[in-house]
């Protein structure tokens, strides 16, 4: 029953998408607003239809119903209860709908929040959302159809990839897909503007708030999928520069720019061209990066499956760049720009280097992520670049853009003078100068190192003596300092989320640093009561031990770790499902501010006489999470609703 | 004066994208380069779950599907077993030899999986272990195709299809050097 | 006019230095896949590759004390000896294919500093996880008491 009623409610969500995206379309060029109407209804329809899909899919995993393919594959009478409904979305099928699902509440969102306000905008954004949502329909219906039964219904399934049981997985799939398919609505609004020839800034500023909620998204589900690998692979890191990872990072990297250049457009009327070519840029890599992640182009260590999906994804692609492009192609001369660059000591000139080295470094991560495809296409031969190329070519675009975070939200509109020059950056100029001595001291002699610290104390100057500055204007107005300061956080609440933000990612790239050059490791094999020392822990194997799991066997070490002191116990363990190749890694780890130590049971002899360990002193990292929880205040400070200055 | 057909550029730069992703689509991901291919299929001889002896250096002269299995290996080998009957039926009249080899399996479960398909074709359990060692057999199901000579010239990793089931016996088949 | 030039001019040193950039690290950090035969042929010394084949049987010698592990990759025609550091990946063994980074030496070796591994969604492996009598393993730790 529930594969019939699923399969036909995913069929008709996709007849309703395709004529809600035609009625709108028609609607407003013929002016038959009954048309536009419809369609409204139809994503009415879409919504419910594809919720009750996503609901009946679920039912299906809660009630353990094998006869559908998907539910066998993904889960076993032993999964747990919560996995059981994260298995949902842990496979191919389930997470199209899931971004299908989101696709239609963000659709409905927009019908709500702007079928008054952007009259001549609104019915365009309605055909394009629908369109997009219908492709991803008609994935669902035809290439990658979830409600398919399985005969004869085995008597149990095969059970979820143990990787994917764990609390990263009920975040860090929605995060990132909240803000893929958030960043469809720029997308959908910069069509309707060049569709419409309703060109000037309107589209922009209605959509500045979708990109800041897609963008935050976006950067909590990369934040996410960086912590799932630290506490779940084994390997200790947190980013490989694995494709599938860099197919999220480039849209980041894309949206982030476009952040930025949103504001000189609404400011002084330029980069009207470049503003919609983002967008599109955008929105096609978060295209490419579900085609890299489902089409098996490009190997990868968690490359989901292949077939025909793979041609989908690229047939759309093709259609979403070449429509969107070529209505560029057909608009361009309305895109003039009526403000111009006067000088490049301006603000302008910052923001706009600012998005050509993200633009640039989205570039690089896109080359050496096709690198393998394009050696074998030229020149026969596969080769592949690894981590040592993205750091390499990115370190010092990164360490460009952190500067510039210091530089852009203070210096002058314009030109600025050589005056204000001297009053906004004499202070942090020296501070950050003077603060490399210390750091150089206390252990820190790496370049790179040395340099993202002292740019970090250059930028947290910056805002400092914005902050101050403005603070005090208020106080000479009569306000004390705690109102003042207050006040200033609520009326200028984009600017100062803007900063708390940019002190989230400082706080990041203090960790990312901090990791990459002090981190140590080592691995070793000990027998019982024997112990190991690294960077002044002392790390003693006790023993093994076995359990039975409800859908695997453990083997757990117990490790005394101390420091001088005594740390706690360790329990790495390695973990057997029945469905899996190989035993599964079970990382212990203590966390702390400085550092992390953190422990991965590998081979150990029968009788638990002695075992391997790999033992890892992580510096920093816990900044990194520190980062992200700033990072998610600087946002929701920024998308708080404009308050009107009086008079 | 050149604005015009300058623009149009922006739409075709991504023409040579597309083809290089398109490029990507050639490789077919289930066809392992196995070492074993090209060299001697390691010979066995087992007993059918009938009873009857089953040798493969009986077979030479044959072209010889050898499909690894087990009851508990869902859902590929359960996708696979009527296609594995349906062909069996289609060649056998045409010098084609299916074996099916049960491994790491229950006795029972094993047989129930034979009588749920109403497999024809000989089935019978790799006790010793020793078969799959042998073939390199790594998960299941696995699937070797074997030319009348008593090569290995493919190896098939999950559920075999109709087609890629076709594709290779028919060229095992035209060659009758053997 | 001239501010255009400024922005052409500028945005040509930009990509200009992106492109060396890239130039160089893409030279400085290619990796090579080969098979064993392929590797035969004609092996640099010093130079980065991925090497993929089946770990030939009886071949793999594996130290927990001092961690030194070593196999040979074959793929049916030659094959290279590897060492590496560290122990074995989960997914490894003998008769089994396996994917290696690393460099070729000058004393005749194949020096492996990443042993790769990936994962199927279709593919099924035996009940025992990969390792023989596990369920053997269970019984002898619980009763070791701990």
């Amino acid at each position: 029953m529930i594969p019939e009623i699923g399969g036909a409610a995913a069929m008709v969500a996709l007849a309703l998408a395709v004529w809600g995206a035609v009625a709108a379309a028609v609607g407003t060029r013929t002016g038959r607003p009954a048309l536009v109407l419809s369609a409204q209804h139809a994503a009415l329809g879409v919504f419910v239809l594809v919720t009750a899909c996503f609901a009946l899919l679920t039912y299906a995993f809660l009630t353990f119903d094998f006869s559908l393919r998907y539910v066998a594959i993904n889960t076993n009478l032993g999964t747990p209860f919560y996995y059981r409904i994260t298995a949902v979305w842990g496979a191919l099928e389930g997470s199209i709908i899931l971004w299908a699902w989101m696709l239609s509440l963000y659709t409905l969102i927009v019908i709500l929040r702007h079928r008054e306000s952007a009259q001549e905008l609104y019915p365009w954004v309605l055909t394009v959302m629908l369109a997009v949502m219908a492709f991803f329909l008609l994935v669902i219906t035809v290439a990658a159809p979830p409600f398919e039964r399985l005969a004869p219904v085995p008597a149990d399934g095969r059970g979820l990839n143990p990787l994917l049981e764990d609390t990263g997985m009920i975040t860090h799939p929605v995060a990132l897909y909240l803000g893929f398919t958030g960043l469809t609505v720029p997308f959908a609004f910069a069509l309707a503007a060049l569709i419409s020839g309703r060109v000037g800034d309107a589209w922009i500023t209605m959509t500045r708030r979708w990109t800041i909620i897609a963008w935050y998204f976006l950067s909590l589900g990369l934040l996410i999928g960086g912590w799932w690998s630290y506490h779940v692979l084994g390997w200790g890191g947190y980013w490989a520069w694995d494709p599938v990872e860099n197919a999220a990072f480039m849209p980041w990297l894309t949206a982030t720019a476009l952040l930025h250049s949103v504001m000189i457009q609404e400011r002084r009327r330029m980069l009207k061209l470049w503003n919609l070519s983002l967008v599109i840029l955008t929105f096609g890599l978060t295209l490419f990066g579900t085609f890299l992640t489902r089409s098996g182009v490009i190997a990868s260590v968690h490359a989901f499956t292949q077939g025909s999906i793979g041609v989908f994804f690229l047939s759309f692609l093709a259609l979403v760049l070449f429509t969107a492009l070529g209505l560029l192609a057909w608009r361009w001369d309305a895109l003039r720009a009526q403000g111009a660059l006067d000088s490049i000591l301006s603000r302008e000139s910052a923001f706009l280097l600012n998005n050509v080295l993200l633009v640039a470094a989205a570039f690089t991560v896109f080359f050496g992520t096709v690198f393998p495809l394009l050696s074998e296409a030229v020149r026969g031969v596969k080769v592949s670049v690894g981590a040592p190329f993205f750091n390499q070519v990115n370190v010092p675009l990164f360490l460009a853009l952190m500067f510039l975070m210091g530089v852009g939200p203070l210096i002058a509109w314009r030109r600025a003078s050589l005056d204000s020059l001297r009053r906004n950056f004499v202070w942090p100029v020296a501070l950050g100068a003077l603060s490399a001595a210390p750091f150089f001291a206390l252990g820190v002699r790496g370049a790179v190192a040395l340099l993202a610290f002292v740019l970090t104390v250059f930028v947290a100057a910056t805002i400092s003596v914005d902050f101050v500055r403005a603070t005090r204007a208020r106080k000479r107005m009569g306000e004390r300092v705690l109102p003042a300061m207050g006040g200033l956080l609520l009326r200028h609440n984009r600017r100062y989320g803007g900063f708390v933000v940019h002190l989230g990612i400082l706080i990041v790239a203090l960790g990312v640093t901090g990791s990459q050059a002090w981190s140590v490791q080592t691995e070793t094999t000990l027998r019982r009561g024997e112990a190991v020392e690294l960077a002044g822990y002392r790390v003693r194997f006790e023993g093994l031990s076995a359990s039975e799991e409800s859908n695997h066997f453990k083997v757990t070490g117990a490790f005394t770790v101390s420091n001088g002191r005594a740390v706690g116990v360790l329990q790495p363990a390695k973990k057997f499902y029945p469905q899996e190749t190989s035993p599964i890694a079970g990382v212990d780890y203590r966390l702390g501010l400085r550092e992390d130590v953190y422990l991965v049971l590998g081979d150990f002899a029968q009788d638990g006489s002695q075992a391997t360990v790999k033992l890892q002193v992580n510096r920093l990292v816990s900044w990194i999470w520190i980062g992200g929880a700033v990072l998610t205040l600087g946002a929701m400070l920024a998308i708080l609703p404009e308050r009107k200055k009086p008079a | 004066m050149t604005r015009r057909p300058v623009r149009w550029l922006l739409p075709l730069s991504v023409v040579p994208l597309l083809a290089l992703l398109a490029y990507g689509f050639r490789v077919n991901p289930h066809e392992i380069p196995s070492p074993l291919v090209g060299r001697p299929a390691p010979g066995f001889a087992l007993q059918t779950f009938e009873g009857a002896p089953f040798a493969l250096e009986a077979q030479r002269g044959k072209v010889v599907v050898l499909n690894f299995w087990a009851s508990w290996c869902r859902p590929a080998c359960y996708e696979e077993a009527p296609v594995l009957e349906r062909q069996w039926r289609t060649y056998r009249e045409r010098g084609l030899v299916v074996i099916g080899v049960d491994i790491q399996d229950r006795d029972e479960a094993a047989r129930t999986f034979v009588r749920e398909f109403g497999l024809s074709f000989p089935n019978g359990r790799d006790t010793a272990g020793k078969v799959s060692v042998d073939y390199g057999v790594y998960g299941v199901p696995e699937t070797f195709f074997i030319d009348r000579q008593g090569r290995i010239r493919a190896k098939h990793v999950g559920a075999v299809t109709d087609e890629a089931f076709r594709t290779n016996v028919e060229k095992l088949l035209a060659d009758t050097t053997g | 006019m001239r501010r255009h030039a400024k922005f052409v001019v500028g945005g040509a040193v930009i990509a200009a230095a992106l492109g060396y950039m890239i130039y160089a690290g893409v030279t400085q950090s290619a990796v090579y896949f080969v098979t064993p035969s392929e590797l035969r042929a004609a092996p640099v010394a010093g130079k980065a590759y991925r090497l993929g084949g089946m770990v030939e049987a009886g071949s793999l010698r594996w130290e927990p004390r001092t961690l030194d592990l070593s196999f040979a990759l074959g793929d049916g025609k030659t094959t290279v000896p590897v060492r590496h550091k560290g122990s074995p990946p989960d997914l490894f063994g003998e008769r089994r294919g396996a994917v290696v980074e690393g460099s070729w030496t000058a004393e005749g070796y194949f020096k492996a500093s990443l042993i790769l591994a990936k994962h199927s969604e279709e593919y099924k492996a035996p009940h025992d996880g990969g390792q023989p009598g596990y369920k053997e393993l269970m019984r002898t730790l619980k009763s070791d008491g701990r």
